[in-house]
């Protein structure tokens, strides 16, 4: 029909100068010579500014006529005086085109209408995900509240979501994704653990058990100034974006600059370089907020951040070749939480300390929390192995996702089951 | 005896696995590591450490077959020493490409223009399916920039190609210059490398050193 076509002309030309504040269209369908005369007669009036969308062809063929407001009672006047019906197509053409602009505007960026209509299966910007954010808290009141922790080197917020159904500082299990923003399955997988969490009462008992006695906090987007780095400038981004005095060179490794090690092997002190562990502990904005929240929360129970690329899954340490007290019970749960993972896709995974299983890295996030009592301390990195790396295809995150949850809900549960 | 969830290992069989790409890879086969097997380190005094290796592959074009090969990589002592020594034997057949190889090289000779591309996965990790076997010689061809460069303290990836253009020939290879970039796992960095690569469907990929 042309009707679309020609809105979208009006929309470009409304959204410059004009106005259809009250314009009508009307439609006749001339069913003899006289009534087909009148209507043409029309078309001679200039000073109408009749506009017809569909011109008179013939007998029985409508037309179309978008009339401006000053002009609707003369022609109404002129075909009701004739005896020749016509029929009012669009009220208010303004009306339509304020909302075909809105409808368009929101196609084009793919803006969803809830949390049910988002695009799981797709790379979203930032603005995407806080917005997706504000709907999932919008739509589960009762469970999901936003928390500012703190703001970014570039002054963007840093918003954690806590899923909870009540009591008061109950113990937590805290997750976090996009830490290193090139990492992007890491941030898409979070907003779909997002959305996993409300989802599941009905359908998994597991879940719906772990709310009863605690809490979950998610910081989706953990480095938004790398992250919308990624987006602009640098796909393969991984640091914060500060500036430290006495370098022409930008950014800090977020998981480099906690105080567990700080400085010792396994970091840079290169601002340079990928591993730059900073200027001192804590001096990236993105990292302390955590450190405060985690402080003043003090009865966060497991701690889990997530990565990518390598199908690993990690506990401390990384800064020293001296295992942890835990080491045999983190070694299982990790063969546990493997082992369901894989039972989804098959994916394998390795799993073990990061000394020994990745490399020697220093001031990492789960040495520190580990180091503050927080036990149940884990990094993942997920899928793959290499053949995409960083560049995982989008219709690879959401089978990631799905078996990355399967072997949270593993640690979650352990957690829940072994409190101390 | 090394486990194999230990990184040295690890290291050792991405070596052994960048060498065997650019042997045996090409615009229709590329090879994936599916598992290391086993791994043994032996020191060598005033040599080095050399890794016996045991692997599965598979080809990213097929990947319900696996073929199990063994390796050794040594790698010399001393910073500067050159690029790690390493032996493959594959235990029974790759998978025939003749026809894939075919197609591509009568596909690329028929070009009018030369061919240009850039950014092979692009951000969301797309890569349209004619340029998957540009994007399979880049890895024949990062796997000798991977072998010649490797020391026990790294660990190469082809991240992403960042450009690729095309060179006519008045002999029969193709020529296609790659800018691309390496993820070495160790230290985080991406690194630009140019490779020029010539290719033929009987001569498979040559590195051209300068």
């Amino acid at each position: 029909m042309r009707l679309p076509v020609l809105l979208a002309a009006l929309v470009a030309v409304a959204t410059c100068t004009e106005t259809f504040v009250g314009h009508q269209v009307l439609r006749v369908t001339p069913k003899s010579d006289e009534e087909l005369q009148k209507v043409q007669e029309l078309q001679a009036l200039e000073h109408l500014q009749l506009d017809f969308w569909l011109a008179p062809r013939g007998l029985g063929l409508p037309v179309d006529i978008r009339v401006p407001f000053p002009s609707l009672q003369p022609v109404k006047t002129h075909l009701e005086a004739s005896g020749v019906s016509y029929s009012i197509m669009i009220e208010d053409v303004q009306a339509l085109l304020d909302e075909e602009q809105t409808e368009m505007l929101r196609s084009s960026r793919q803006l969803p209408l809830d949390t049910n209509t988002f695009n799981y299966e797709a790379y979203h910007t930032l603005d995407e995900i806080y917005s997706f954010m504000d709907m999932l808290v919008a739509e589960n009141p009762n469970l999901v509240s936003k928390l500012e922790i703190g703001r970014s080197t570039e002054n963007r917020p840093l918003y954690v979501l806590k899923f909870s159904t009540g009591g008061t500082n109950r113990p937590a299990i805290w997750i976090d994704t996009g830490i290193h923003s090139r990492e992007w399955v890491t941030q898409a997988s979070g907003v779909w653990f997002a959305k996993k969490v409300p989802t599941h009462p009905g359908h998994d008992l597991c879940v719906a058990s772990i709310l009863e006695t605690m809490d979950i906090l998610l910081e989706i987007v953990t480095n938004p100034d790398g992250f919308a780095f990624t987006q602009t400038k640098n796909r393969l981004w991984r640091k914060t974006r500060s500036k430290h005095s006495g370098s022409i060179c930008v950014g800090v490794d977020p998981n480099r600059n906690w105080d567990a090690g700080f400085g010792e092997a396994g970091a840079s002190g290169n601002p340079c370089t990928e591993t730059y562990h900073g200027p001192y502990p804590n001096s990236e904005p993105e990292v302390k907020s955590i450190v405060d929240f985690v402080k003043s929360h003090g009865n966060i129970k497991a701690f889990i951040s997530i990565h990518s690329y390598s199908q690993l899954l990690l506990y401390p340490y990384g800064y020293t070749n001296t295992p942890v007290p835990d080491q045999q019970e983190l070694h299982e749960v990790s063969a546990k939480a493997v082992a369901a993972l894989s039972s989804l896709y098959g994916t394998k995974y390795k799993y073990g300390s990061i000394i020994t299983t990745i490399y020697r890295a220093s001031g990492g996030t789960i040495d520190w929390t580990y180091n503050q009592g927080i036990k149940y301390s884990f990094t993942f990195e997920l899928r793959d192995t290499g053949r995409y790396g960083f560049l995982l295809p989008a219709k690879q995150i959401v089978p990631t996702a799905e078996e990355t949850w399967l072997a949270l809900k593993v640690i979650m549960e352990h957690a829940r089951d072994n409190m101390y | 005896e090394l486990p194999p969830s230990h990184f040295p290992a690890a290291r050792a069989a991405a070596v052994a696995l960048g060498y065997l790409r650019y042997l045996r890879g090409g615009p229709g086969r590329g090879l994936e590591l599916r598992a290391l097997r086993r791994a043994r380190r032996q020191d060598i005094d005033d040599v080095g450490h050399k890794y016996y290796l045991e692997l599965e592959l598979e080809d990213v074009l097929d990947k319900d077959r696996t073929v199990s090969c063994t390796a050794e990589v040594l790698y010399g002592l001393g910073s500067n020493s050159s690029a790690p020594d390493v032996q493959i034997t594959v235990q029974g057949e790759l998978s025939s490409t003749e026809e894939a190889d075919k197609e591509f090289y009568n596909r690329i000779r028929s070009l009018e223009k030369e061919l240009v591309a850039e950014n092979i996965p692009d951000s969301h990790g797309n890569v349209p399916p004619e340029l998957e076997p540009i994007h399979l010689l880049a890895w024949a061809a990062s796997g000798y920039v991977i072998w010649q460069n490797s020391t026990e303290n790294t660990k190469f990836h082809l991240a992403q190609v960042k450009h690729v253009k095309q060179l006519k020939r008045s002999d029969e290879d193709l020529q296609f210059d790659y800018m691309l970039l390496l993820h070495e796992m160790v230290s985080q960095e991406v690194i630009p490398w140019e490779v020029a690569v010539l290719w033929h469907p009987q001569r498979g990929a040559r590195v051209c050193r300068d």
